[in-house]
């Protein structure tokens, strides 16, 4: 039987190995970008996703929560720039890492009307492909955190 | 006793006394919404992640997102629900905190 090349391997020091390849690391390098410059942009097209409402049947989310979510994201998305080059992550960078991948997936389907599984189908094979690295990405760094 | 001192709280609200009347709160529900793209394994990750919830419990939650358009993953008090959906829209799902009917 021979085995697939796995991207992201849990060591048993608990660490999280990074096996992407110069590709895999600009898909991951450009999802982390966006993001980043997201936080910064209220014009750039992933921010109403990083704004999304908390409380809808309020006129107005409590600026405490709405500040902390855009730190707290923004935090995420730096570490994962900065550990972008890494061949090992600890818990943490892992987690920033996953979290910023699913923001950058989220992030792409609402920019990109992509709300239902027809339309998912239905979209062009660039945006495809890259929608399809993010989840394969997420779903094997899931299976190490 | 004054009237609205807490009786004790719980996760799922705080009963007060208003003039020898027993008012329970309503609790806020944290509810997170499907999408056709984010991988079911992930959703299972982040569920144990921020509530520590057993691999059964986050998986059924999980199913439900999938299955019904949405699931209340959390109840309780409006200030932790409110926390609770900041930590999975940071993590990328879709949440939100509403009033239990």
């Amino acid at each position: 039987m021979v085995g697939r090349h796995r991207m992201f391997v849990r060591r048993r020091d608990g660490r999280v190995e990074v096996r992407l390849n110069d590709l895999g690391r600009a898909v991951a390098r450009e999802a982390f970008g966006h993001v980043v410059a997201a936080q910064q942009d209220p014009d750039h097209e992933w921010h109403v996703t990083l704004s999304a409402p908390i409380d809808p049947s309020s006129d107005q989310d409590d600026p405490l929560a709405t500040l902390t979510r855009q730190n707290e994201t923004s935090n995420n998305a730096e570490l994962a720039v900065m550990t972008l080059n890494e061949q090992f992550l600890n818990d943490a960078e892992a987690w920033a890492w996953l979290s910023t991948l699913q923001v950058a997936l989220r992030a792409t389907a609402v920019a990109n009307g992509l709300l239902s599984d027809e339309k998912l189908a239905a979209c062009d094979p660039e945006l495809m492909n890259f929608v399809r690295t993010l989840q394969s990405f997420l779903f094997e760094l899931a299976e190490c955190l | 006793m004054d009237a609205g001192e807490p009786l004790g709280g719980t996760t799922t609200g705080t009963d007060v006394i208003t003039e020898n009347v027993v008012v329970a709160k309503r609790p806020w529900n944290v509810v997170v919404w499907n999408d056709p793209v984010t991988p079911m394994s992930v959703v299972v990750v982040i569920f144990k992640r921020i509530f520590g919830y057993s691999d059964n419990k986050a998986t059924q939650l999980m199913m439900t997102v999938h299955h019904e358009g949405r699931a209340i993953v959390w109840s309780g008090q409006r200030d932790r629900a409110q926390v609770y959906c900041v930590k999975l829209q940071v993590a990328g799902l879709q949440s939100t905190i509403e009033q239990d009917e």
